[in-house]
């Protein structure tokens, strides 16, 4: 009996998406569940497990083919008993994702996403990507001064991944692997033992194996034939969107961008003082992420035009409170979202945002996960940025921007201080909100800040 | 392997007599080639130390430190003339001497080469390079080595008393310190644990009046070592140490005690240290006309003079002794010099039982 | 087979020993007519009369010191300290006298030093502590601390058979607490060798004595609750370390805890993680980390002594810890 392998449905607004790559050969084995294929959508990337056991016996989309959803892609051959058997094959080695084909460059402009969280007006329009500013692949704002380790300027999370430890560094030297490519199960994300033996077991990483310095980019430098002064190579998929998303928002809504300068000192303090328990308690690192989260979400409740959305003359005001987290990709980036933020305490949001952070990367994001936002957050500050200008996610009506946590010296009470600031700018759609609504916003996430309120942390 | 008699009655508490005998003069004097024996000892021993501190520490032959027993050498060849030896384990006595009892070396049967080699550090040394100067021993001659912490070797020597109570043999064991080391607490829980086990040990006690630069007077408050013997429940005697016969005489009796099973004795014997602490201190804390005292009263010189009294030798004799010394020295020194230092790898072994 | 606790397995050692070979003999304070203030030597006297087993005075350093007397004699003393707290009072004995003997001058010295440690038993401060280290650090000596009935039957045998001096750590807690059954036959288990005493890919937890007991369980549970196995090695020697098991239990699962119930600075802790620092760092996947006592005197009253001893749930929280890492 022949079963269906179809391009599936990666988010309710996606239309189409692109087979990226095939882990198996027509005539293949292949067990239940087992990965067949890869895929890039506006959303995410993702591997495909196949849905029966059994024989690949035709393949009919090829690598680089970008087709409708519900495309019939291959056919699986079963054979009587398979399906039971399967389990107890043992998965053939195949090859790792590799990133996609065009250099994934760090983006100049903050990008948005039309599409999202239209749950009573669901357009079918063509579905953006995510946005934004990279976060760094730690997924999590950092204070890379406080934090710096051994002169790298890295994070101890930023270490941790892609250091790992001795033994998988000495394993990923013998078989030629880049750990920061595994998607790792430790803390931080960190790559385990395990994490590496597996990616071994199941045949390693094909392409793009080779260490990268952290902080380095990952995309490949363009190759240039012999005697031409540029190359031409087509955008992938997730490029694509990115391009036309981020104009169509520039497009639709009447951008401001307000800048706020906030003194952290409370925050950090706090931080200081649960980082050892936090993740003892939590298994998660406390970072500054989800004191700007909380903050976000009270000033959101106190300002519901601001978590809303424009449907042709009407306004949308949303009940659920669901922040996008911008987190950079070596191929692009995402917008996996926070949902019902307003219902978690803020070892609740730490643990979100740093479980979809790792499985953003680890292309383990199911669909729902990266829809549905109603505000964004986007954070230049992990690359230095004091602050930019995003890009309104569409449909939404704000952005909230995070620049780097910095030292500085202010003046406190008329005297001289040294403190640690950061400023916040916030990109909201004038069609909508009045400048003094959006100054009064983010003047209200700047008080729970420097307050200091957060009442539950550990 | 250990069926001995077992005749003795046990380690249990036993009645002991409290009486401390009174000092007396030497009642029993040995026969004259004992008497030939001692001054030849202690004439050898006084020639080696002096080779030792004079010469060749001088020379930077020797690195560590020098600590010699000149003036004192009547205690260590009084008592040695009692240690019974060359009869094998259940009848050799066992000797924990200090470190100003050189003769006892000597009269162990350990040559002098040997104990210039272990002065130099050789391989050839009684601790092959481990430890320096008298800090040495070696069990075929039947000496504990001393460790630097005086008064530790005290219950190790009433240990070895034990195993001679425990063997039922009449073995002594024969243990040295200084008037400085009894006031430290092993020295303390030694002689009380010996005098409630009643065991035969003769504790020794060199007092030469100077721990380092204090004084007796500031080391205790009772007026003689022997005094102590009283709160342990042992006989005490404090004798002169710088007559040779009168020590030969009292440890005699102290042995018998011991071979008997009367269990221990404390003797003191008073002497003068006529150095500093070591070669490298001038003493000029001790008042000159105390060494001039005390040299008069040389035991190598009254004996001599002694000897010469009873006939037994004349000036030519003494001089004829005192060139075979100088000789067996200059051979000695010659030999130990020759001797190869220890391979810097040998520092790793031996810190454990090895398998031969 | 009638089981056989731990004390009585101690018990069972000595009296073995003391009838095959007549060197063997033992003292220490109220060894005797009283039978050791923990029963250990109980009956010992009328069997081997008070010849080999003696009552003395109150005199650890006399104690020790006879006994490397005794030693040096050709003996196999066996020297009780009445708790392990009081060998302190010997120190000078056992680290100058006995460890340096043969190095010095070639003589060994053939001894156990035996005594009840540790706590859990509300003993307070001069009857709990665990004096391991400093014998440890002194090169001359061997450090044995069993954990189990078999053990403490085997290391005391081995201990007294052994050419060098040997402190001998008896935990009281578990002298009537663990039972099992042991051989009848003559056995020893060697100085030196660890033992496995579960299996376990995931994590290695190294411990010995009463810890060894809530290692154990910690282990149970984290299989039971997370599915993660523990693999729990039983020291059973200080000095010398096993260090090829050190080292292989490091390699196999390259996370490693370890436990002890001795305080913290200057553990053996410590010094197992540089030795795995050094030997097999391309190994771990994790850091080594350590449960002990904290940096303070073992307390007495009920609420101090339980926050002061490791537990199983102290074990736990860092073997999760170390587990998720």
């Amino acid at each position: 009996m022949r079963v269906d392998v179809i391009m599936p449905q990666m988010g309710e607004s996606i239309a189409e998406g692109t087979l990226t790559r095939w882990l198996k050969k027509s005539g293949d084995k292949v067990a239940r569940d087992e990965p067949i294929f890869e895929i890039s959508t506006d959303k995410v990337d993702a591997e495909i497990p196949s849905p029966a056991a059994g024989t690949l016996a035709e393949i009919k989309v090829q690598e680089g083919q970008t087709v409708p959803i519900n495309t019939v892609v291959a056919q699986i051959e079963t054979e009587a008993g398979a399906v039971a058997a399967a389990g107890k094959t043992a998965p053939p080695a195949r090859a790792e994702a590799t990133p996609a084909p065009a250099p994934a460059r760090q983006a100049a402009a903050t990008s948005t996403s039309p599409g999202d969280g239209k749950e009573r007006s669901a357009r079918p329009a063509p579905a953006p990507p995510s946005p934004v500013y990279a976060a760094p692949p730690a997924g999590a704002w950092n204070v890379p001064k406080a934090a710096a380790l051994i002169g790298t300027g890295a994070t101890v999370e930023d270490l941790r991944r892609v250091r790992s430890s001795p033994v998988v560094r000495k394993i990923a030297q013998e078989h030629n692997i880049d750990i920061s490519r595994i998607p790792g199960t430790g803390v931080s994300g960190r790559v385990t033992k395990n994490d590496i033996l597996k990616t071994i077991e199941r045949g390693g990483l094909e392409r793009g194996a080779t260490a990268t310095a952290p902080g380095a980019s990952r995309a490949p430098a363009p190759v240039f034939a012999p005697g031409e002064r540029v190359t031409v190579v087509p955008m992938s998929a997730m490029r694509r969107k990115i391009a036309e998303h981020m104009v169509m928002s520039r497009r639709t809504s009447a951008h401001v961008t307000t800048v706020f300068e906030v003194d952290m000192s409370r925050v950090m303090k706090l931080r200081a003082e649960h980082q050892q328990a936090f993740p003892e308690r939590h298994g998660v690192k406390l970072t500054p992420t989800p004191f700007m989260v909380k903050a976000a979400v009270e000033a959101l409740k106190a300002f519901p035009d601001l978590n809303a959305a424009i449907d042709g003359d009407t306004i949308v005001f949303k009940k659920d409170i669901n922040i996008g987290i911008a987190v950079a990709l070596d191929w692009g980036l995402i917008v996996p979202v926070v949902k019902h933020a307003d219902d978690l305490s803020l070892s609740g949001i730490a643990k979100t945002v740093t479980d979809l952070a790792e499985r953003a990367r680890s292309k383990r994001l199911t669909p729902d996960e990266v829809q549905g936002g109603t505000f964004t957050i986007t954070n230049p500050g992990s690359f230095g940025s004091l602050f930019g200008t995003p890009i309104i996610n569409q449909p939404q009506v704000a952005i909230l921007g995070v620049g780097a946590i910095q030292k500085r010296v202010v003046v406190v009470d008329d005297a001289i201080a040294i403190r640690p600031m950061v400023y916040l700018a916030l990109s909201f759609d004038q069609r909508l909100i009045d400048g003094a609504v959006a100054d009064q916003f983010v003047a209200h996430i700047q008080a729970t800040l420097q307050e200091g309120k957060f009442t539950e942390i550990v | 392997m250990l069926a001995r008699d077992r005749k003795s009655q046990g380690v249990g508490p036993r009645t002991v007599s409290s009486s401390v005998r009174p000092a007396t003069d030497a009642t029993r004097v040995p026969d004259d080639a004992s008497l030939l024996k001692m001054l030849y000892y202690m004439k050898l021993t006084r020639a080696l130390e002096t080779r030792i501190e004079r010469k060749l520490y001088r020379q930077g032959k020797i690195v560590g430190g020098v600590y010699v027993g000149r003036g004192q050498e009547a205690i260590s060849v009084g008592a040695a003339m009692h240690m019974r030896r060359g009869g094998g384990e259940d009848h050799d006595d066992i000797v924990s001497p200090s470190h100003r009892d050189m003769a006892v070396f000597l009269m162990q049967g350990v040559p002098p080469e040997k104990i210039l080699a272990q002065y130099m550090g050789r391989k050839t040394g009684l601790t092959r390079g481990r430890d320096g100067n008298m800090h040495m021993g070696d069990l075929r001659h039947r000496l504990i080595a001393f460790v630097s912490h005086l008064g530790d070797s005290i219950p190790v020597a009433a240990g070895c008393a034990l195993t001679f109570r425990m063997h039922g043999t009449d073995q002594v064991s024969f243990c040295f310190f200084g008037e400085g080391a009894t006031s430290r607490g092993d020295w303390h829980e030694g002689l009380n644990f010996a005098a409630v086990l009643q065991l035969p040990v003769v504790f020794i006690c060199n007092n030469n009046q100077y721990a380092y630069s204090t004084h007796v007077s500031r080391q205790m408050k009772v007026e003689r070592v022997s005094d102590r013997a009283r709160g342990y429940g042992m006989p005490g005697e404090s004798k002169d140490g710088n007559d040779v016969l009168v020590v030969y005489d009292a440890i005699g009796r102290a042995v018998e005690r011991a071979r008997h099973g009367e269990g221990p004795t404390l003797l003191e014997f008073l002497t003068f240290r006529m150095t500093g602490h070591s070669a490298h201190d001038d003493a000029g804390y001790v008042p000159k006309v105390l060494f001039a005292e005390w040299e008069r009263k040389d035991p190598i010189r009254r004996c001599e003079d002694d000897l010469k009294g009873r006939r037994l030798l004349d000036a030519g004799a003494v001089q004829a002794m005192e060139s075979r010394i100088e000789g067996e020295l200059d051979e000695a020194v010659a030999w130990a010099e020759a001797q190869p230092y220890p391979s810097p790898e040998e520092c790793l072994t031996g810190v454990y039982h090895e398998q031969a | 087979m009638a089981l056989t606790t731990y004390v009585e397995a101690i018990k069972q050692g000595i009296w073995e020993e003391m009838e095959r070979d007549e060197r063997v003999f033992i003292l220490g304070e109220d060894v005797g007519v009283y039978g050791g203030a923990f029963k250990v030597t109980e009956g010992m006297l009328d069997r081997f009369g008070e010849m080999r087993v003696i009552d003395t005075p109150i005199s650890e350093s006399a104690i020790v010191g006879a006994a490397i007397g005794a030693a040096l004699m050709g003996m196999r003393p066996i020297a009780e300290m009445q708790f392990i707290d009081f060998i302190s009072c010997a120190f000078d004995q056992i680290t100058n006298f006995a460890a340096k003997n043969r190095y010095r001058w070639g003589a060994g010295v053939p001894m156990v030093i035996r005594g009840p440690s540790g706590g859990g038993v509300h003993g307070g401060p001069y009857h709990s502590q665990n004096p391991e280290m400093y014998f440890v650090h002194t090169p001359g000596l061997k450090v044995v601390a069993p954990a189990t009935a078999y053990d403490a039957k085997g290391l005391i045998k081995a201990a007294i058979r052994d050419e060098d001096p040997v402190i001998y750590l008896e935990h009281k807690y578990l002298y009537r607490r663990i039972k099992e059954e042991i051989p009848k036959e003559d056995y020893i288990v060697p100085i030196g060798q660890a033992a496995v005493r579960r299996e376990g890919r995931d994590l290695t937890i190294l411990t010995y004595g009463a810890m060894l007991y809530q290692a154990l369980e910690a282990a149970e549970t984290l299989a039971r609750e997370q599915g993660i196995q523990t693999e729990v090695v039983d020291l059973r020697s200080l000095l010398p370390l096993d260090k090829d098991a050190i080292l292989k239990a490091a390699k196999k699962t390259g996370k490693v805890l370890v436990v002890h119930e001795d305080t913290r600075t200057g553990g053996i802790a410590g010094e197992i993680a540089a030795i795995i620092n050094e030997e097999v760092f391309e190994y771990l996947d994790g850091p080594v980390l350590r449960v002990t006592a904290p940096d303070t005197p073992v307390p007495y009253s009920p609420p101090l002594e339980d926050f002061f001893l490791p537990n199983k749930e102290k074990i736990l929280k860092a073997a999760r810890q170390l587990a998720a890492y």
